[in-house]
Formats: C-alpha cells, structure tokens, sequence
C-alpha cells in the first residue's frame, strides 16, 4: 500500500464485490464490505466466509456471486469457526507447498451473528489465533428477519420485539460493548470504524486488519435505512452524525495500545444523531425528555473513557 | 359469532395468551418471526414475560428454567432454530416439564430455503434430540386450528407433563384467515411439581442427571409408560370419503387441505379416492389405517418432502396394502398434480 492514501485510485482498482448484489438500495452493509475488500492487494486472493444475513442472502444467491474471491457460509452461529477450519487447512497444504500466492481469511458477519448468537464461535477463533479478520457489519438489529432487537441495539430504540406502547419505550437495555470485549481477547488488532467521508479510516483499518499476522477484528458501523428508518439517500449523513456525537467513536487497539482515530471538531449533542431516525421517534415526545438525556450520558460516559485510555 | 381475520402465525400466538402462556423466549427465524412479535408486543401488557434470547439454545433453555416454576411458556422457531433446540428439548422432556415448541417449518436440509416444507417430520416423531424420548406433535392445516391446536397443545402438555410441539408448514404461518377468537382458557392444572419455593412443603426437584444404572432404568420405563398412554389416548386424525374408497391419500397440515380437492376432483373422474389426515403426527394414528387397509386397494402419501410420514404409513398398514408416494420440496403440490397422480395410479391398477 502506498503511504498516502488516495481514494480515488483505490475506487479504480479492480471491484471484488462487484455491483449486481441485492442488497436494499441505500444499505451500508454493502458500503462496508466494498470497502474493506478494496484494501486487498490486487495480486492477493481472499476467502470470504459469511455468517447467515442481508448480505448473504444479497450477494450470495447460488449459483450467482458478487464476490471475486471464494466464498464460503454455513450457518447463522459459526461463520468465525467456519474461517478457522478453512485457515488451517489452507495452513497444512501450505506446508506441504501445494498453494502458492498469498491467502487472507475475512469473515464478515452482521451483529446479530457476532453479537449474540456467532459470540461463543468468534471468542473461540480470536483465542485460538487463527490469521484472520473478523468483520462485524454492525446494523443494531437483526434485519434479515425483520428487524428484531438484537444485544447491539442500543437503548430506546424500537424494533419489532423491542416495540414501543404503553408498557415497552422501546429496548431497555443499552448495545453491549463488543469492540471493548475483543480487545480483551489480547489480539493484535482490534478497529472500530465506520464508511465515512473519502473512506480512508475504513480502509487503513482494514488493510492493518488484513495484513497483521494472527487474528484480527473490525466492528463497522453500518446504517439500514429500513431498520432505523431513515431516508435512503442519507447514508453518509446519518454515519457522519454517530460519529460526530460520538454515539460510534472512530479507535484502534494494536497490541493492546488504544489510539483515538477521530475527534469530531464540535461534539454534537446525541439528539442530532437520534433525530433523523424513525426508530428513535418516540424520544421526541413530550414527556421523553429524560431518554435523550440517559442517551446523551451513556455517550459522554463512554466518550470520557475512550479519551481517557487512549489518552488523547 | 364474530370472525377476525388474522395470520396464521398471529392466531397461534393470539391462541397461545388465551391459554395463558404468560412465558415467551425466542429468536427471529424466517417464516416464524411474526409469533415473537405478536408476543413482545402482546406480554408485557398482560403482566407475562417475552424474552429474546441470543441463540436458540438459549431460548430452549428458557423454556426448561420458565416451565419449572409451573408457568405456561413457549418458544417458537423454524427448522434450523429446532434442530439447535434439540439439546434442550431431551432435557425438558426427561425432566417431564410441559410446553410448546413450535416449529413454523421451511425446505432444509443445510440452510435450505424459506419455502414451506414438511421435512422436519423425522425430527418431530422421532424425538429429535438424544435418548428414548418422545414429543406429541400435532399438525394444524390451517388459521383457525393455529388458535385451536396451541389452546389444545398447552392442555396436552400439562396433562401430561411433556413437550408438545405443533408443527405447521411456513404458509400455514404466513397465509390469513377469518377465524373465531376463542375464550380465555379458566381451568388450569394443579402442578405440585412446581419449583414455586417450598416454604412449608418438601423441596421440589427437577433433575435430569440419572448416575446410578437402576434409576436411570426406572426413569425410562416411567417415561416410556407414559408415551403408551398417550398413544392410547391422543391418537387423532380426520377421515374424508373414506369408506368405499380405493385409493386412500394421506396428507397432513395445509397439504391436507390441498388433496382434499384433489380427492373431489379424482371422484368426478371416476376414481373412488378418500383422505385420511393425520391431526397427532406422534402418537402417528394408526388405528385409523386399520380398516382401510382392508377395503382399500392402495394408498399414497402425499407430503412436502422427499417421504418420511410414508414410513408410518408403511408400519400402519403393515403390508397389507401397497403404499406409494408423491412428494415435492421447495413447491407445494397443487390439486392438479395430485389429481393426476390418482387418475395415472387408477389407470396402472385398475381401478
């Protein structure tokens, strides 16, 4: 990789998830994986592994693929466990010279598949320490059966099992801390990012995710204009706004040093992030005041810790 | 009365609170998401509890802790969500605890597809999970019996203190109909079995670990001799122009409904065919193969699989009659296809 990072000869290089996917129109996930798969040495061949979700169900429709590299799924709980075979049995044909060229291992995967059900599947390959990375396309909810809340919704946000009425405001707790609980898995790498602005964060991200020995993990924030409810269009507006509230701060661990990759300008106050949002709507009515106002500090809690460890 | 039209998924669930299911622990699958819904909007305002988990095994476990304190709870799900239910579904069935588990099923097997499918069959009748253990299993065929068949299969279990499963094809789940709503379920059972706190009593114990060879013996033979009383007691199916058929059709579920026509159809060809629809999947009704396989000169299972209920049939008739087979998957067989079936088996037989 050349040292300084110019997007638009990254755009030019040759697409490995190629257009034609069924992805909605609008959806991050399909932002994310471009770009993480742009960050490849073009002369260097990936696996692709998926756990079950929108993006397998959208770029996968055997016999068709939107991926140039090779795919493989299995199931909704074990895609990172699906990665470590495929890695440690490309390991022994390597020892035994019967494949040549560079290899890299990527499993990508949503949050209801790292979250919750993938956990137990992904701590294991992160302990393990099988060279790959693991993507989390970080949704909030599982969207591929109808936006249900997952353990990274965050809190008040409605889903169709977190719904809002008389009794229920919505999910009541706040999103599980991932990104924190993988770094405590003493991996070398560990990035939180989202597809932001000319991209480069994403892609420095994902080209020390891929490129570090040993196993590696990136969580990606990734906006769904039908989960959260959202004009379409608004993708890169509504990713800007969680990272300029600091509702998703931009940080990488590399071997257990924390650094801040990003500090908004102006921090702006958590209701721009909320606002635009259908699924936050029911915090904007009289009365609800104080949901912005525990939004608002669970983020400047979490904001004050990052800046704490990583020292900035 | 007054009929309501609601989806199929949305009357089991809707059936489920009007048996006083106060306990719901789920995860969203593809075609049977709607009933986690219903219920994570319906529970909380009826003082019950719906609880998503984060895997299937853990709601399945939910569902071991939940019905061990005598609460009426479920879990719903669709074939790959129940064979990772599996392990759960042994234990509670040994620790003889009742619920429902429904399995809205889809094409398997692997990931498969979301189209309807009766494949799950085998994992339904014969246990599913490990050890010698049995799960009733009954199979609705459309809106109104989602509502009926839950009210019913809460009562199953339990009267009998055991797992019930109901298992419906995905369209039965996802198609709409008008149904009568029925009345709140006032009569419930007495569960001294119960882990309520045993202030004043002796502890209750629910235990699945059987160390000593004796025990373990003796808690097989218990079950076992509980699963022949239901086998003689719960038996059900329906029977459709049975009697001076020559051709009997099996189906079961929405699929029933489906041969129904075609057994009509089939009649004004000339073909004298009848409908035997089993209601309890396990225990399988074989009673009511008993005189067919007399009067009958041949018999077809029709199913949305590639032929699993055809081997109870087999046992069943024992012989005595041939029975033959017509199954599709990832399509369900239409009135037409199955007319044909019966014109073509009446043309090569003879009848």
């Amino acid at each position: 990789m050349s040292t300084v990072y110019n997007l638009k000869r990254e755009v030019e290089k040759p697409a490995r998830l190629t257009g034609g996917h069924r992805l909605c129109a609008g959806c991050g996930a399909g932002v994310v994986v471009a770009g993480v798969l742009r960050a490849l040495n073009n002369e260097d061949r990936a696996v692709v592994v998926n756990a079950t979700s929108c993006l397998e169900v959208s770029t996968f429709m055997y016999p068709y693929t939107a991926y140039m590299d090779s795919f493989i799924h299995s199931a909704f709980e074990n895609s990172a466990a699906t990665c470590s075979g495929v890695e440690a049995a490309y390991n022994a044909l390597q020892r035994r010279g019967k494949v040549d060229g560079t290899v890299k291992f990527i499993t990508f995967a949503g949050d209801g598949g790292t979250y919750d059900i993938g956990f137990q599947s992904l701590s294991g390959a992160m302990e393990r320490g099988h060279d790959m990375v693991y993507v989390c396309y970080d949704n909030e909810a599982y969207m591929n059966t109808g936006i249900q809340r997952s353990s990274s919704t965050p809190r008040f946000a409605r889903t169709t099992t977190s719904p809002v009425g008389s009794v229920g405001q919505g999910k009541k707790q706040n999103k599980k801390d991932l990104t924190e609980i993988l770094v405590a898995h003493n991996i070398p790498y560990v990035a939180q990012t989202a597809p932001l602005g000319n991209f480069k964060d994403l892609h420095s991200k994902s080209y020390k995710a891929i490129y570090t020995e040993g196993p590696c993990f990136l969580n990606i924030l990734s906006p769904c204009p039908r989960g959260w409810d959202y004009p379409m269009a608004k993708l890169a507006e509504i990713t800007k706004l969680a990272v300029d509230t600091c509702v998703w701060p931009l940080f990488e661990v590399e071997e257990g040093v924390w650094h801040l990759s990003y500090t908004p300008k102006k921090k702006l106050p958590v209701e721009e992030f909320l606002r635009p949002q259908g699924r936050f709507r029911h915090m904007f009515q009289p009365g609800n005041e104080w949901m912005i106002a525990e939004a608002q500090a669970y983020v400047d809690q979490k904001w004050e810790r990052l800046l704490e460890r990583t020292g900035a | 009365m007054e009929k309501v039209l609601m989806k199929g998924n949305e009357a089991l669930a809707e059936g489920a609170l009007i048996a006083g299911c106060r306990g719901f622990f789920g995860y969203p699958i593809t075609p049977s998401s709607e009933i986690a819904e219903y219920m994570a909007r319906k529970l909380p305002g009826l003082g019950g509890v719906f609880v998503q988990a984060e895997s299937e095994l853990a709601a399945i476990n939910m569902v071991y802790g939940g019905s061990s304190t005598g609460t009426r709870v479920m879990t719903a799900s669709s074939g790959p969500g129940i064979s990772l239910k599996q392990e759960g579904i042994s234990f509670i069935a040994e620790a003889e605890l009742p619920c429902l588990i429904v399995n809205v099923s889809r094409g398997g097997p692997g990931l498969g597809g979301i189209q309807p499918s009766q494949a799950d069959y085998f994992q339904a009748t014969r246990g599913g999970g490990h050890g010698d253990y049995r799960v009733i299993v009954l199979a609705p065929s459309g809106t109104q019996e989602m509502m009926d068949y839950t009210i019913e299969a809460f009562d199953l279990a339990d009267r009998y203190r055991t797992p019930v499963m109901i298992m419906a094809e995905g369209t039965l789940g996802n198609i709409m109909e008008p149904i009568i709503v029925r009345d709140p379920v006032e009569k419930f059972y007495d569960k001294p079995w119960a882990i309520t706190g045993c202030k004043g009593r002796k502890p209750n114990i629910v235990n699945t670990l059987h160390l000593a060879s004796d025990f373990l013996e003796e808690r097989n033979r218990i079950l076992q001799a509980k699963y022949k009383l239901i086998e003689q007691n719960e038996k059900r199916a329906e029977t459709f122009l049975t009697d001076d058929a020559d051709v009997i059709v099996v189906a079961f579920g929405l699929m029933a409904r489906i041969v129904k026509k075609a057994v009509m159809e089939a009649r004004k060809n000339g073909v004298k065919a009848g409908l035997i629809r089993p209601i309890t999947l396990w225990p399988f009704p074989d009673e009511h193969f008993k005189k067919v396989a007399e009067t009958a000169r041949m018999v077809l299972s029709v199913e949305i699989s590639m032929g699993q209920m055809v081997e109870d049939i087999r046992l069943s008739v024992n012989g005595r009659v041939p029975v033959e087979f017509y199954g599709r998957i990832g399509f369900t067989p239409n009135p037409e296809e199955i007319t044909q079936q019966l014109l073509l088996l009446a043309e090569r037989e003879g009848f």
